[in-house]
């Protein structure tokens, strides 16, 4: 799985670098507009997260020239601007998906894992882990083939776990992606605690092991060895 | 007091007193033209008298006239010289007393003396004064006229480039993100004027375009710092040999982080709603965005088991620009969610064109008229930012609804009207 990194900001992109190659891709990357217009016509990746403003130019002209050139890579545009117009724009020119500045690395992963699966229609399509099966299609959870009937937010939060498995996950972080966009209104996280409880009660009713381990102060593991 | 009622009232009040002046200044000399004129008439009538005595044989008495007005008497004793004196003699026919401007003479011939006597009836004080009274008012009233008809065709003409600009300053509005002109005019103060706007409406508009860029970058410089600090703290979480007390004091710095975030894009956000940033807009169906919304913070505030009443009885739909439209409603329920109690009540109702939400919860420990105030907040909400509420207010202000709030029976009640 190759991914190309267009983003001019030094030690963000030598984190996200970092962590995408310990999640087991091939990671490259590009700091300008020359350098990364360079790469996207000379390799194929399997998915290109781009950040809107670079040097040298804007990072939806590479959207439109991966276009252009009938790339199948997945895009998900990065940008600090968090504006509506940018999102719009960007989703409108072909982009899958758009991340707005600050975000966990943990959202990243799952939206990459996401926008790869989408993208991968033949082979299985099932998110096989030990006894877990999840068919992101119908959105429907099976321990043991025995299928686990889960709310909406149960589903997101076990697919978010699986996603960033063996990762810690603080609450802040699992309730920003519980809640999207109205993030930035809420300052209580407990909420996450109710669903967490739900989630693990009707897992383990079906005879699945208890994976989440809770992180005194700070969150939450999906643990498999 | 319009420009030129104004220039009227000083017209009147510099041509009043002048007028004035003008008036007794042309009393005084018709008087004086008047009396010189009866007296030369006099005198000429003197000299003819004289030229009569001449030819008396004898001295005698001559009655001019019915009365002794004109008379000529000879006298006893010898004097030679004349004067003037002005008295007021009964005039049967009018009934009233005259002004009669008198010359006695005396004259000396053939060694016999004669006092001639002459007078002529003058014009009455009053009388000249009336005419005069009568001639001033009539020229004030062609003067009123004149100075109004003047002043009508100066608004009309030369003042005209004066009220185009006028006009054109009262509908220049910096939010509109143009640069207004203000068209030469052929008047050389008015083209200084309107070059002199020009310049400071250029130099406005270039400043606040300067700011609104300042604010989004500044911002957006914010971000990426933000970004790295998540990012690392993500990755310092993963490490294995952490202590309590290093968890918690990561913890801390988290917290800290997304409120500085969302600080961050609070501000950002209440800059753009003031620059109108917002511009495209789309109908919005209330009674959808409630339901949607409504899921969510239910899900949210799940713990407080709160009961919520929805009383939607009319279908109301806005011109918005679907972010603001969630964050007008979103805040507000977030808020009523936010300053409720556990088991506490909300009830959401749509009527007469108004969005009305009401929470149970603690009377506000501050003045309720600081409420709408930006980092406003009840000293027991300390993770607040205090902004929410601001936001609301901000769109309100900028696309003409109006909020209000109210605290009857511990409930906040706050209403949302549209137009």
């Amino acid at each position: 799985m190759k991914i190309l990194l267009i983003e001019d900001e030094p030690d963000l992109r030598k984190a996200i670098k970092l962590f995408l190659h310990n999640e087991g891709y091939t990671i490259e990357s590009a700091d300008d507009y020359v350098k990364a217009f360079e790469k996207i016509n000379n390799y194929n990746y399997d998915c290109i997260l781009v950040d809107v403003t670079l040097p040298k130019g804007n990072g939806l002209d590479i959207v439109k020239q991966l276009k252009a050139n009938n790339s199948k890579a997945g895009i998900i545009i990065i940008s600090a601007k968090n504006s509506l117009d940018d999102k719009i724009e960007g989703l409108d020119i072909g982009a899958d998906d758009y991340l707005p500045k600050p975000f966990h690395l943990s959202e990243l992963n799952a939206r990459i894992k996401s926008l790869i699966r989408r993208r991968n229609f033949d082979g299985n399509k099932n998110i096989v882990l030990n006894e877990i099966s999840i068919n992101p299609e119908n959105r429907s959870v099976s321990v043991n083939n025995e299928e686990v009937i889960l709310t909406s937010k149960e589903y997101d939060l076990l697919l978010y776990f699986i996603s960033n498995k063996n990762r810690v996950l603080s609450k802040a972080n699992i309730a920003e992606h519980l809640v999207g966009d109205h993030a930035d209104q809420i300052d209580n996280h407990d909420f996450i605690y109710t669903h967490l409880k739900n989630l693990r009660k009707k897992l383990i009713e079906k005879g699945c092991a208890d994976y989440v381990q809770t992180i005194y102060g700070i969150g939450y593991n999906f643990k498999i060895s | 007091m319009k420009l030129t009622t104004k220039t009227i009232i000083y017209y009147l009040l510099i041509s009043l007193p002048l007028l004035l002046i003008a008036g007794l200044f042309s009393y005084y000399l018709i008087c004086s033209e008047l009396k010189d004129g009866t007296d030369e008439a006099l005198f000429k009538e003197k000299i003819n008298c004289e030229k009569q005595i001449q030819l008396f044989n004898q001295p005698k008495t001559i009655y001019l006239s019915l009365d002794s007005l004109l008379s000529i008497k000879p006298i006893a004793f010898t004097k030679n010289n004349y004067f003037y004196i002005d008295t007021l003699i009964y005039d049967k026919l009018e009934g009233e007393q005259l002004n009669y401007r008198v010359l006695k003479s005396f004259y000396t011939t053939k060694n016999q003396s004669y006092l001639i006597t002459l007078s002529k009836p003058t014009l009455e004080d009053d009388e000249l004064m009336e005419g005069l009274y009568s001639a001033f008012a009539l020229i004030i009233v062609f003067l009123l006229i004149a100075f109004f008809v003047v002043n009508w065709f100066i608004a009309k003409t030369l003042w005209k480039p004066f009220y185009t600009t006028l006009q054109q300053l009262n509908n220049y509005d910096l939010k509109d993100n143009a640069l207004t002109n203000f068209k030469n005019a052929s008047t050389k103060e008015f083209q200084q004027l309107n070059v002199a706007l020009n310049k400071m409406t250029e130099k406005i508009y270039l400043d606040y375009a300067q700011q609104k860029q300042f604010t989004e970058n500044a911002s957006h410089e914010m971000q990426t710092p933000l970004a790295i600090i998540k990012i690392a703290l993500d990755n310092l979480f993963q490490s294995p040999n952490l202590k309590e007390e290093e968890l918690l004091i990561l913890q801390n710095i988290e917290t800290a982080t997304n409120k500085l975030s969302q600080l961050n894009k609070a501000l950002l956000l209440l800059t753009k709603i003031e620059n109108n940033q917002f511009n495209t807009s789309q109908k919005i169906n209330l009674n959808t965005l409630i339901a949607s919304l409504i899921n969510d913070y239910q899900l949210i505030y799940e713990a407080k088991n709160v009961s919520l009443s929805l009383l939607l009885n009319q279908e109301i739909t806005i011109q918005l620009n679907p972010i603001l439209a969630e964050l007008l409603i979103g805040n507000l329920i977030n808020n009523a969610y936010k300053h409720n109690m556990v088991n506490g009540t909300i009830e959401i109702k749509l009527e007469n064109n108004s969005f009305i939400i009401s929470n149970s919860g603690n009377e506000l420990s501050f003045n309720k008229n600081d409420l709408f105030k930006r980092f406003k907040k009840d000293d027991t909400s300390k993770d607040s930012l205090g902004l929410g509420l601001a936001i609301v207010k901000s769109i309100t202000d900028n696309y003409n609804y109006t909020i209000s709030y109210t605290d009857t029976n511990s409930q906040h009640i706050f209403t949302l009207k549209f137009n």
